[in-house]
């Protein structure tokens, strides 16, 4: 059984096959380097504010992706490894169930999304995200000028009180399915939308794409052998799969 | 006071009652002019509203000569992202290149002219006052004819602005240009020209190598063209169809290419040369059949595997191995970083180079590709100036033998070592004049301040370099307007000559781009009315390669000059007993030497090895720290020969005992509010010794005590618990696998 029959275990019954798409990433960490490009691209794209330093000494950086570490033994045997992390955009999100005002929910592309000015910054959902890619806006942040001319038109400027997190650049999307509509297709093909952090990623670490259709390359990764999915036994269904690094001492796959 | 005007007054009264009507008036004249809300009637003509348009030019970030395209909406940059025809990065970019918009629209940016008042304050003056003093002492100079008392010094720069600067020499009588780049690998070059007889960096075929044995190159990092070299790691890991390749890193910190390679091995710092060549002793001895096989063993036979165990802390039985492997498999050796940067970097980078030779490796898939002319012809009326010769440079200046130096885009003063005395030096110098897109240490140094485009704001072109096996050039172009009264480089020295009554004939850097791009045009053959078209499309595209025949030269491979090998052990500044600790700086792929640190973004970029931001901060291992009871965030006095500085403490998982690292890139007294007074810059301890052979500064060749100060801040950084803990993060344990 592969990944994908788990994400679809709760999409049976034609829920979802009904639409379109299902967008979804695969992270392959053989590829993946831990520098950081993926992490600017994003703070570029979806306008995400420069906190300061004080900020982060309080845990308050916002950082739709970011890049964990996880060490494995001790010097001189010690392992570094990196993985990227952020919103897993879960089928059965324990953020969705949380927000008493609905300001997040399930789009009917698979995207789990957040309303900005439906949510009234309880943080209920930070709390249930077992991922803990949900960033607060504990203030307005400003710019100094004229840094702010830098901010993309596509996406709004959250304020303070209001939760925000990865939309899979949705911007992206939108913009793919009007071009193809222009086109007079119905549907987007593959490759024509691809998020911030897939785009920048020098090794072509993340896929991104629509694991409804099998012919698209993120159904064919996220069919690896060595596809899994972080805190599988949460079991919130994520549309990200992550491609298990290999180790050296073992047989290439 | 804002006056209302008949509209508003009528919005006023139209909107009823009092409170209702008071409540408006105020918005009103708290809101900002309403010059946005009118309808385009007559639109811009450079963009239509709500339509983004890309424009491709070259990323200066780095040296790595990466193609980059622009995002603009409504005559604004936006975003930047690789340019996908691009050879180099093909469509990817770092961390580093994406903020170059933080340099753009930096709120410290340089506005207006300056001129020292010499208290030191500076004024604004207007452009042709400034052009004009600067041209009026050059005259000076010139009539005096003592060209050898003005000296240009420069960052790195490629393509054909060199060709106006050396016009620009000639025109008004400067004898010397040097080119100074911390970055620069001073030692590879001088290593090749001597082995190789090429003093060009070949291209290192990291995509389609089997084995990668690296020694202290940071490739994924920091080293040559850190996206070029990722897209190939990439493919060396999940790409090739015949194996996963293995990656091998021989390096006494950890850097972000250590954490990613299968194996770490922390030989002693500066031994990585003599492990080189016990390898290359093991292969010449039961490997290697070439006919001069009998020349190497004879060569190396003090290195045997027992003896280079004992030097450099790697058993003989990896020693042996990797040899086996790296012979048996298509494989590449490399060297960077620390491992070169000591008083015996040429022969490190000799000793690598011997690997490649043994091994086959050169002019191979997969391993050293020697490119072929990139047909351009390069100017060359500049120099590299290593290290040694930035020192001649502050000697001559201190004896008063330099009249003006003119400055761009580097700075010396923060990644030299203090102790070379450049700054002391430049204030014997009468007129400095500094050409700089920000006010840093060595600008503010400056009698005269001309600020200076962004790149992202002028013209040039690039030939990228280490290349990618055949001809590339690449155009930089304007993407947006100027934001402030500001000029290029090439435009200054244009106008400056005009003012010292020079006839030029280009009226600006683009005509002179445009102009040489044409006879190149010419020289490959195309019609003379088709260079318009030409010239679009390649504007358009950003690049223009030739795939050109083969460079594959491994038929001709030149026997290996043997007798160029020698002792490899690198110099150690500074007594074992008092010092007992090796210090590591390194360069950080947030910062590079320093010039990222007035970006935001990069500031708020967790550190890749230890997510530490906006500070510098010194590396212990685990052990050490334990010994001398140190925990992170305890303050540290890290005391070399040449001076002392203060870091809170990093317990770092993956560094040798008797090392200690520190990030290079903070410590900057100016360089605007992102970067001010934030951390400290451990180029201040290193002792200033340099390689004997190429001149660069040994920058890691210092020794250093350690003190504990007794007062802690909280280091700021994004980790929690770094370790899994038995979750699945990482993926199924084996167990669950099998």
């Amino acid at each position: 059984m592969s990944v994908l029959d788990t994400i679809r275990k709760y999409r049976e019954a034609g829920y979802y096959k009904e639409f379109d798409y299902h967008w979804g990433m695969t992270v392959d960490l053989d590829r993946c380097t831990g520098c950081e490009a993926c992490v600017v691209a994003c703070q570029a794209e979806n306008n995400l504010p420069i906190v300061g330093e004080s900020s982060f000494a309080q845990r308050r950086e916002i950082k739709w992706m970011r890049i964990e570490r996880y060490w494995e033994g001790e010097y001189p045997n010690a392992k570094l490894n990196f993985i990227p992390m952020f919103c897993q955009q879960c089928d059965e999100a324990p953020c969705e169930t949380a927000c008493p005002v609905f300001a997040t929910y399930h789009n009917q592309d698979g995207l789990n999304t957040q309303i900005y000015n439906r949510c009234i910054g309880t943080r209920t959902c930070a709390v249930y995200c077992p991922y803990e890619v949900r960033y607060f806006n504990w203030f307005t942040y400003t710019w100094d000028e004229p840094l702010e001319r830098q901010l993309n038109p596509d996406v709004s400027v959250r304020e303070k009180g209001v939760m925000e997190k990865c939309t899979f650049c949705i911007q992206r999307i939108r913009q793919a399915k009007d071009l193809a509509k222009d086109d007079d297709r119905r549907k987007v093909r593959d490759g024509e939308v691809t998020p911030a952090c897939a785009q920048s990623c020098p090794t072509e670490a993340l896929v991104f794409g629509d694991l409804n259709d099998p012919e698209s390359r993120v159904s064919k990764m996220a069919n690896d052998p060595r596809g899994y999915q972080v805190l599988e036994e949460q079991n919130t269904s994520p549309s990200v799969v992550y491609l298990q690094k290999v180790h050296g001492d073992e047989e290439a796959i | 006071m804002t006056s209302i005007n008949r509209r508003d007054f009528f919005k006023f009264v139209g909107a009823g009652g009092a409170g209702a009507g008071a409540g408006y008036l105020y918005a009103e004249l708290v809101k900002r002019p309403q010059e946005l809300l009118v309808p385009q009637v007559v639109p811009p003509e450079d963009y239509s509203p709500g339509l983004a348009t890309w424009y491709n030019t070259v990323c200066n970030q780095c040296s790595g000569g990466c193609g980059i395209s622009v995002r603009i909406r409504e005559g604004e940059a936006k975003k930047i992202e690789g340019n996908p025809v691009h050879p180099v990065n093909q469509g990817r970019l770092c961390a580093l290149g994406q903020s170059g918009l933080n340099a753009l629209y930096n709120p410290d940016r340089l506005k207006t002219p300056l001129r020292n008042n010499n208290e030191g304050r500076f004024q604004g003056i207007e452009w042709e006052e400034a052009i004009d003093e600067l041209a009026q002492k050059l005259n000076e100079s010139r009539a005096r004819r003592q060209s050898d008392r003005v000296q240009l010094l420069t960052g790195n720069i490629r393509g054909h602005v060199n060709g106006l600067i050396g016009h620009f020499m000639e025109w008004v009588g400067v004898a010397s240009h040097m080119q100074y780049d911390f970055t620069r690998p001073a030692n590879l070059y001088e290593a090749n020209q001597l082995t190789f007889g090429q003093s060009m960096l070949p291209y290192y075929d990291i995509r389609n190598t089997h084995y990668l044995l690296s020694f202290g190159a940071d490739y994924l990092g920091t080293w040559l063209s850190p996206v070029h070299n990722s897209l190939g790691y990439g493919h060396l890991r999940q790409g090739q169809t015949e194996k996963r390749g293995t990656c091998i890193q021989v390096e006494p910190r950890m850097s972000l290419s250590g954490a990613n390679a299968d194996e770490w091995l922390p030989a002693v710092p500066g031994s990585e040369g003599s492990l080189a060549l016990g390898i290359a002793n093991v292969i010449a001895n039961g490997h290697y059949t070439g006919a001069d096989q009998a020349e190497w063993a004879n060569a190396l036979t003090t290195y045997t595997p027992s003896n280079i165990a004992r030097l450099t802390g790697i058993s003989e039985v990896d020693i042996e191995r990797i040899a086996e492997e790296f012979f048996t498999n298509a494989s590449l050796a490399i060297a960077g970083g620390a491992a070169t940067a000591g008083t015996e970097g040429v022969a490190t980078h000799i000793a690598v180079n011997a690997l490649n030779y043994l091994a086959g490796n050169i002019g191979q898939k997969g391993g050293v590709i020697f490119n072929s002319d990139p047909g351009f012809a390069q100017t060359s009326t500049f120099e590299h100036a290593n290290y040694q010769q930035m020192i001649t440079l502050a000697e001559k200046m201190k004896n008063n033998e330099v009249d003006i130096l003119i400055l761009h885009d580097t700075n010396p003063i923060f990644s030299m070592p203090s102790s070379s005395n450049f700054q002391e030096a430049m204030e014997n110098v009468p007129l400095v004049v500094a050409l700089s897109g920000f006010m840093d240490e060595t600008t503010a140094m400056a009698d005269l301040i001309l600020p200076t485009d962004n790149y992202l704001e002028s013209w040039g072109d690039d030939v990228p370099e280490p290349a990618v096996g055949f001809s590339v050039a690449s155009i930089s172009q304007p993407v947006v307007s100027r934001l402030y009264d500001t000029r290029s480089l090439g435009d200054i020295l244009i106008d400056t000559a005009r003012m010292m009554g020079t006839e030029v004939s280009w009226d600006s850097t683009e005509a002179y781009i445009q102009d040489v791009w044409s006879r190149i045009y010419a020289q490959q053959g195309g019609d003379p009315s088709g260079f318009d078209n030409f010239w679009r499309s390649a504007l358009e595209a950003g690049v223009w390669g030739q795939e050109t025949a083969s460079t594959n030269q491994g038929s001709t491979v030149k026997p290996f000059p043997v007798n160029q090998l020698s002792d490899v052990s690198n110099k150690l500044e500074g007594d074992e007993s008092e010092y007992p600790f090796v210090l590591h700086p390194y360069l950080t792929l947030t910062f590079l030497d320093g010039r990222g640190a007035n970006l935001p973004w990069q500031q708020e970029l967790p550190d890749p090895l230890t997510s530490v931001v906006y500070n510098s901060w010194v590396e212990l291992n685990p052990g050490t720290a334990v010994e001398l009871g140190v925990k992170e965030g305890d303050v540290l006095e890290v005391t070399s020969p040449s001076g002392t500085i203060r870091a809170p403490a990093f317990i770092y998982e993956a560094i040798r005992p008797d090392v200690v690292a520190m990030p290079i890139g903070q410590g900057h007294e100016q360089y605007g509010r992102y970067a001010e007074q934030r951390g400290v810059n451990p180029i201040d301890l290193v002792v200033p010794n340099f390689d004997q052979r190429s001149g660069a500064l040994a920058w890691a060749g210092t020794r250093v005590k350690i003190l504990k100060t007794g007062e802690r801040v909280l280091l700021i950084k994004t980790d929690g618990i770094t370790r899994t803990l038995g979750r699945q993060i990482l993926g199924p344990s084996e167990a669950e696998h099998g």
